[in-house]
């Protein structure tokens, strides 16, 4: 039987509207900081839109050259280290905000990736590759390396806990 | 074989209509990514570094206990965390707190908590948040304390 399109909907709209009454009402009692905080986030969203961007063209990619069944085998609950050591690369190479990725990883988990890769992707986010030289530069390369080393294992173990308590 | 080639292009469907449904799917979330944007907008004008800095005691495990939960009341690019970080560091902060900071200001967020309910479900977002929390302070304790075996 074919699997129906779920029907377009907003999502987090009450969300959205708790934020933007708080904005109204930081506004209303005067308070100088709305416009800077409004700026601030028009900034952020102009920040994370490429990464928004790529975050749409991997979903499509992955959804053209990957069948469910293919998703469900390399990151489901049969798939094996391999898939584990990418949820890892995957979270220390991913740029941008967490909530960035969620539509992504929404959609692969509707597909059948495990909930134990998810919480590796995101504990290994800690480690970003392009700012170890400035983490060095603040805390020297001893702190750097053992922080990293740490966290990479922690990311797997947290991934394996999430697991065994989310069965 | 051209019959092979035929049932390939069939069953493989156009990749303009699977952007375009990723496109939708995206857009669906946007009221639930520009309330967490304005909430981090928020957060980061009224929640200064000096606010998060002073926060801090002289004792190790209360110490990790803040830099982990004002790196998660903290919001943006992992560097503001470092700078931050290397402040406290030279306001004597120790590293116990430091690490925490760094480490929560990336894996937990009470901002984008809401978001993550949204789009994981309680249970996964519970689970996850709560091993992020334990992990982070063990990192915290188990990172300074090698550091300062080795140094």
């Amino acid at each position: 039987m074919k699997k129906e399109d779920k029907p377009f909907a907003f999502r987090g709209k009450y969300i959205f509207l708790t934020v933007f009454i708080l904005y109204v009402i930081l506004f209303l009692v005067g308070n100088e900081k709305v416009m800077q905080a409004l700026q601030k986030s028009g900034g952020i969203l102009m920040k994370i839109l490429p990464i928004l961007v790529v975050v749409i063209l991997l979903t499509a990619l992955f959804n053209y050259f990957l069948r469910p069944k293919q998703i469900a085998k390399h990151l489901g609950h049969e798939s094996g280290y391999k898939a584990w050591m990418w949820s890892l690369t995957a979270g220390v190479v991913s740029h941008g905000p967490m909530y960035a990725w969620y539509p992504l990883l929404e959609d692969l988990r509707g597909h059948g990736m495990r909930d134990g890769l998810i919480a590796v992707f995101f504990a290994s986010r800690t480690i970003k590759i392009p700012l170890l030289p400035i983490m060095i530069d603040y805390f020297g390369w001893v702190f750097t390396l053992i922080l990293t080393l740490y966290v990479l294992i922690s990311a797997i173990i947290q991934g394996l806990l999430l697991e065994l308590f989310d069965t | 074989m051209e019959q092979k080639q035929k049932k390939k292009s069939i069953q493989r469907p156009l990749f303009r209509k699977i952007l375009m449904k990723s496109g939708l799917a995206f857009l669906s979330m946007a009221p639930l990514l520009l309330g967490v944007i304005g909430l981090v907008g928020l957060f980061q004008v009224l929640v200064t570094p000096r606010m998060l800095a002073s926060l801090f005691r002289d004792n190790p495990l209360f110490d990790t206990l803040i830099g982990t939960l004002s790196g998660a009341a903290g919001t943006g690019n992992p560097m503001v965390s470092y700078v931050i970080g290397g402040e406290m560091l030279g306001q004597g902060v120790s590293l116990y707190a430091v690490s925490a900071l760094i480490l929560s200001w990336v894996t937990l967020g009470f901002i984008q908590l809401p978001a993550e309910v949204e789009v994981f479900g309680g249970r996964f977002t519970l689970y996850r948040n709560l091993l992020a929390f334990f992990f982070t302070m063990l990192i915290a304790v188990l990172t300074t304390l090698t550091v300062q075996a080795l140094l």
